[in-house]
């Protein structure tokens, strides 16, 4: 168990380098001089060539990786191209924001999600079954950004409920926990909550109905436990699970809200990824691509861990 | 008698708010603005105009300035913090400027000589400890034959050009005063000019009537009154600025009450938008939405044929009701009956029959198309709705069987292409630009396109364009110090240029903007630009 | 087997499905084929799919109007217009033609990259999962480096730093359905390869090649086939999502994505309209889910 633990924390180490050198490689697959990457296009020419030593991009593509890697270890992603400021200034705050709408989003998909799926699985074959499974299937094939767009045109625009941009009256520097700055989460949170709804609600569904159909609770309802006892049996043998398939879906969230903070021009790390793309500013691309990438790696092994914490009738080889 | 009673008491009751209302002037207004980030604030905005008409004139000032008080008349250009300026009868290089006394930034320090030199080296001397790279793009090109400044005592300054200019005034309205002292404070407190002029740009210093209180990159400026200023104050107290890129978010916030005050609502959601009680103003602009064409060798523009028929196979009577009315139909880059107008012998109009003629003039028909590549944005300052404008005029070109093929790309990037020219990879093999462009000086207008000098890096020349003609005739309207004279030269430049069908006209905006009621006082002059110490909330 | 990431359950259950499917006798597929039949949502979706199928192949003979032919002044038409069934869009083209049109875009971006996933994920699996040992160890360890980014991000990460267009937006996908699928393909593969009839040929003399051929590939081919069709819903989203942000296909190319964004505007005065080309996206995907549940369903065993 402990061995395992150490091996999984040691594997995540080559795995978060590999991350690293596929962002590397993103500037270089782009197309055009890698160094349009680093100064803007109107720099003089004298100063592209200082840039180039700098970096060292007259060197070989390994050497540049370990250059390149050394700064971001010391927490330098560079600048952007089209504000000068530092990547990472503006990541972070970008970051948080995401953080916040990807963790509402998936607390929101978590429970309807349980809670379908547990109906769902307990009255297996029955119309609520049918319900919920429509439900969750809609949930994971809606385009969310056009659920988005209609969202605000009917919540926003004629019933003028809710905001239908922004991250709060001052923007999301001075962001509390108030409706005044909720509100500006319910439309991007419940919109990008329809993915995670639908997938917990097909695995809370699969779990429950597995173990239901498993001997110990047959066992248990034979030794006559109340109804809320095997409950409580079943809940504790499905968490893990769940929780792990959720743990994976907020990686996702955070990864994948590009679409939906499009919509809602919410200042996260989506936005910020879009205006990079489309301002061809690498810097902040990479940086973006980058760190979310390694939330992600971290997550996936907090997930491990924690699953098997809980869990330790997993085994593991 | 009772009727009179009353109405009597109404009127003395409703005194006091009349009479307060101008002093009242108060409220915050919000703005939702087109750029994807908040503009430059380091003194030279980014974005196009739409910087310099959020971060830049409400924040600082320059030397010569706008008149954007009035609607109904061309605006002009007024003194700023120069008060009068002449041309050194003996030296045409040399202008000498007298400046505005008593005149205070933000942070207190005074306005003088020194500070406009140190405002000319920001980016025009590499050798300035105060250099600033990233500022030189979006200035040197807008005042390309300024050379440096030269303080006589504190209250004059002599600007020195490359060759005689009468042009310099207007340009100047582009160099905005940023506070020498502040950034020497950030300087002290960094290790690199570069660093210094970033953490300016956090906190900036200007003259203008506003000075900033809150930045929060990418998400929002706040602004507050500068009630020291050394002009006609501000109504309102604040402007939050917040940059939607996305028409259609932009109206949904107006809608919802998000922001007071739109600029570019989407033109099919007008009508909507004026049901909910919502003000749309739209005003004459010198404005021109072309397709600027590459004039160099292998691209199919360079024959006037082919821009000719491009010109007339447009239906722009079509593309204004794509656009709900929102714009002018164009005849040339200013209107007829404009000083500069010169009267053409090519008129732009919609004739896809002489279209067709000409493109099988130049060789291309139904056996070999015209394939054209065409650089544009999603969005952006003055680029009105690019991509249903485009698309329709793609279309409007099938017709003669010209296939257009575009690349999209974002507004500053397309915007920083433009200084790039069309033989630069960034252009990415593209035969013509979609920069829409402020006409209201000659150099915006005209020179700076259509002079060979002014081709990439120096200006927007971004197709290379190179024709002796048009240098003569541009040196002959530098060279002319008397106005009547000089709009002569301006409007045989003119009429050549359309001649030749230098660009492909298709839009004139008309920059429309849609307010909640509850904006005041507001003027929409005729110009990019607006006074935003004019409009309050009520 | 310690992996970055605990295989899913979707994966997990496939590879007891390919074990379950190999001892299945010569009746399976009859068996499979008559639950189908049972099952009315499964082959709903089939007819709707193959309609859609059909009337995008021949859009040409079927579509009314010309898709790049407008008008300004018949533009935003309401849905039930004479001669415009479905309205028409911002430039005043037949939405009905568009979204026909429109379809043929959409599903090759959101079939292609599946389906070249599969090719190429399929064969890097088996070969993994059939020959083991250091093979295996470096194609699955790649695999797990992709299997690092979410997939929406890696799309758009790619394709942004590539640029816009639609060849970039099909090879950004690809390479984020194969790491799913050489993952399903491995674990099957080497669940396969342990049994003993492999064994048995194996001890008989055939070629490895043979034994990947009819043992492997027989067994292995059906459910990373269910699985791939669960992802062409994924594709298709996720191409559209491209094509909406502007990194997909260009204008004036139908495609329902990018049709979306352009109706963006319009969504004041013709909202029904505007969100047609969503609605087309959403009855895809759902019918390609719907679909593939049903496959899995009538391929397993517990049914």
């Amino acid at each position: 168990m402990f061995f395992y633990l150490i091996r999984r924390i040691l594997y995540a180490i080559p795995i978060a380098l590999a991350v690293g050198f596929v962002c590397f490689m993103l500037v270089q697959i782009a197309p055009g001089d890698p160094i349009n990457a680093i100064v803007p296009a109107d720099a003089p020419g004298d100063v592209v060539e200082q840039v180039r030593r700098d970096y060292g991009l007259d060197k070989p593509l390994p050497v540049q990786f370990g250059i390149w890697l050394m700064k971001v270890v010391q927490g330098d992603l560079g600048r952007s191209l089209a504000t000068g400021r530092s990547v990472w200034s503006d990541l972070s705050s970008a970051i948080s924001n995401t953080l916040m709408l990807a963790l509402v989003a998936s607390m929101i998909g978590f429970v309807l999600g349980c809670i379908l799926g547990g109906l769902a699985g307990t009255f297996r074959g029955s119309i609520i079954d049918r319900a919920a499974v429509t439900i969750a299937v809609a949930g994971v094939s809606v385009p969310h950004y056009w659920l988005g767009m209609v969202l605000v045109v009917i919540f926003s625009v004629q019933l003028n409920w809710l905001p239908a941009m922004g991250a709060g009256p001052g923007g999301s520097a001075d962001w509390v926990w108030n409706w005044e700055h909720m509100q500006h989460l319910v439309l991007p949170a419940v919109t990008l909550a329809v993915i995670p709804m639908g997938i917990v609600t097909r695995t809370v569904r699969g779990i429950i109905a597995e173990i239901m159909n498993q001997e110990f609770v047959t066992a248990l309802r034979g030794k006559g436990l109340t109804r809320a006892g095997i409950f409580l049996h079943v809940v504790k043998n499905a968490a893990p699970n769940a929780l792990a398939v959720m743990g994976l879906q907020l990686g996702y969230l955070m990864g994948g809200s590009i679409l939906v903070e499009t919509v809602f021009s919410w200042p996260g790390t989506g936005l910020l990824l879009n205006n990079a793309i489309f301002q061809r500013d690498l810097p902040v691309l990479q940086g973006t691509i980058l760190v979310l990438a390694m939330f992600f790696v971290a997550l996936n092994l907090a997930v491990d861990l924690v699953q098997t914490a809980l869990d330790p009738r997993i085994k593991r080889a | 008698m009772k009727l009179r009673r009353f109405l009597l008491t109404a009127c003395l009751a409703a005194l006091p708010l009349v009479a307060a209302a101008p002093a009242m002037a108060q409220g915050t207004i919000r703005i939702g603005m087109t750029a994807a980030d908040i503009p430059l604030t380091n003194g030279q905005p980014d974005q196009g105009f739409e910087g310099n008409r959020f971060t830049g004139i409400p924040l600082f000032d320059s030397l010569t300035m706008w008149d954007l008080s009035a609607a109904d008349r061309p605006s002009v250009v007024i003194p700023g913090l120069a008060t009068e300026w002449r041309v050194d009868p003996n030296d045409r290089t040399r202008w000498i400027f007298t400046l505005r006394r008593g005149v205070r930034f933000h942070d207190g320090s005074e306005f003088n000589a020194d500070a406009v030199v140190w405002n000319v080296r920001k980016v025009l001397d590499r050798e300035a400890p105060h250099f600033d790279p990233r500022q030189v793009g979006v200035t040197a090109t807008r005042m390309p034959t300024l050379r440096r400044a030269e303080k006589i005592d504190d209250h004059t300054v002599a600007l020195f050009t490359s060759e005689p200019d009468s042009l310099l005034p207007i340009n100047l309205t582009n160099l905005f005063m940023a506070s020498p002292t502040q950034w020497q404070r950030f300087r002290d407190a960094n290790p690199t000019a570069e660093a210094a002029w970033n953490a300016f740009a956090r906190e900036p210093s200007g003259t203008g009537p506003f000075r900033v209180t809150r930045f929060v990159p990418r998400e929002r400026l706040e602004m507050a009154r500068n009630d020291n200023y050394w002009g006609t104050k501000a109504r309102a107290e604040r402007i939050v600025l917040l940059p939607i890129p996305e028409a259609n978010a932009r109206t949904a916030a107006l809608l919802s009450n998000q922001v007071d005050w739109i600029e570019a609502p989407a033109p099919d959601a007008i009508p909507q938008l004026r049901s909910r009680g919502m003000a749309i103003t739209s005003n004459a602009q010198p404005h021109v939405w072309p397709w600027q064409p590459c004039f160099a060798e292998g691209s199919p523009l360079r024959d006037v044929r082919v821009r000719r028929a491009l010109n007339l196979a447009i239906d722009r009577e079509g593309l204004r009701t794509l656009l709900g009315g929102m714009m002018a139909v164009p005849v040339g880059t200013v209107p007829e009956g404009h000083p500069w107008w010169g009267n053409p012998s090519f008129r732009i109009r919609t004739d896809k029959a002489e279209a067709r003629r000409l493109l099988a003039e130049a060789g291309y028909g139904p056996n070999r198309p015209l394939n054209l590549r065409v650089q544009i944005s999603a969005s952006g300052s003055g680029q009105m709705q690019p991509l249903p404008m485009n698309e329709f005029v793609q279309q409007e070109l099938k017709e003669v069987g010209v296939n257009v093929e575009f690349d999209v790309i974002e507004w500053n990037a397309l915007f920083t292409n433009w200084r790039n020219g069309c033989q630069h990879a960034s252009a990415r093999g593209a035969h013509a630009t979609n920069v829409s462009f402020a006409a209201m000086d000659p150099f915006f207008a005209m020179v700076r396109f259509w002079d060979s000098k002014m081709a990439p890096p120096v200006s927007n020349n971004w197709g290379h364009f190179n024709d002796p003609r048009f240098d003569e005739m541009i040196r002959v309207a530098r060279n002319t110090f008397d106005a009547a004279e000089r709009d002569a030269a301006l409007a045989r430049l003119h009429a050549a240029g359309v001649d030749e069908a230098l660009f492909i006209w298709i839009a004139h905006d008309v920059s429309p903007r849609a307010m909640s009621p509850r904006i005041r006082g507001y003027v929409q002059p005729q110009s990019w630009f607006v006074d935003l110490r004019l409009p309050y909330v009520q | 087997m310690s992996t970055a990431t605990t295989p899913t359950a979707a994966e997990a259950e496939l590879a007891v499905q390919a074990r379950q499917a190999v001892a299945k006798s010569q009746g399976y597929w009859a068996g499979v084929w008559k639950r189908l039949r049972r099952d009315p949502v499964t082959i709903g979706c089939a007819i709707v799919l193959l309609a859609m199928l059909l009337v995008i192949v021949f859009a040409p003979l079927v579509a009314p109007h010309d898709p790049y032919q407008g008008s300004m002044i018949r533009r935003l038409r309401a849905i039930g217009t004479p001669n415009y069934i479905l309205g028409t869009d911002e430039l005043g083209r037949d939405m009905l033609t568009r979204l026909i049109h429109g379809g043929r875009l959409s599903w090759f971006m959101g079939i292609t990259p599946v389906l070249l996933a599969f090719v190429i994920g399929t064969f890097l699996g088996v070969l993994a999962g059939f020959a083991g040992g250091k093979v295996n160890m470096a194609i699955m360890r790649v695999t797990d480096v992709f299997y690092a980014f979410p997939s929406v991000l890696l799309a758009v990460a790619i394709s942004g730093a590539l640029g816009a267009g639609i060849v970039n937006a099909i090879l950004a996908l690809t390479l984020v359905f194969i790491p799913p699928i050489i993952r399903v393909a491995e674990s099957v593969t080497t669940g396969v390869r342990n049994l003993d009839f492999v064994d048995a040929a194996r001890a008989s003399g055939a070629s490895a090649f043979t034994i990947v051929r009819v043992h492997v590939l027989g067994n292995v081919l059906g459910p990373i086939f269910v699985y791939a069709t669960s992802l062409i819903s994924v594709c298709m989203i996720l191409a559209s999502g491209l094509s909406f942000l502007g990194l997909g296909t260009k204008p004036p190319e139908p495609e329902w994505g990018l049709m979306l964004n352009t109706l963006r505007t319009a969504i004041y005065v013709q909202p029904w309209v505007a969100v047609l080309p969503g609605v087309c996206i959403f009855v895809t995907s759902i019918c390609f889910n719907l679909l593939s549940d049903g496959l899995r369903q009538a391929m397993d065993v517990k049914g």
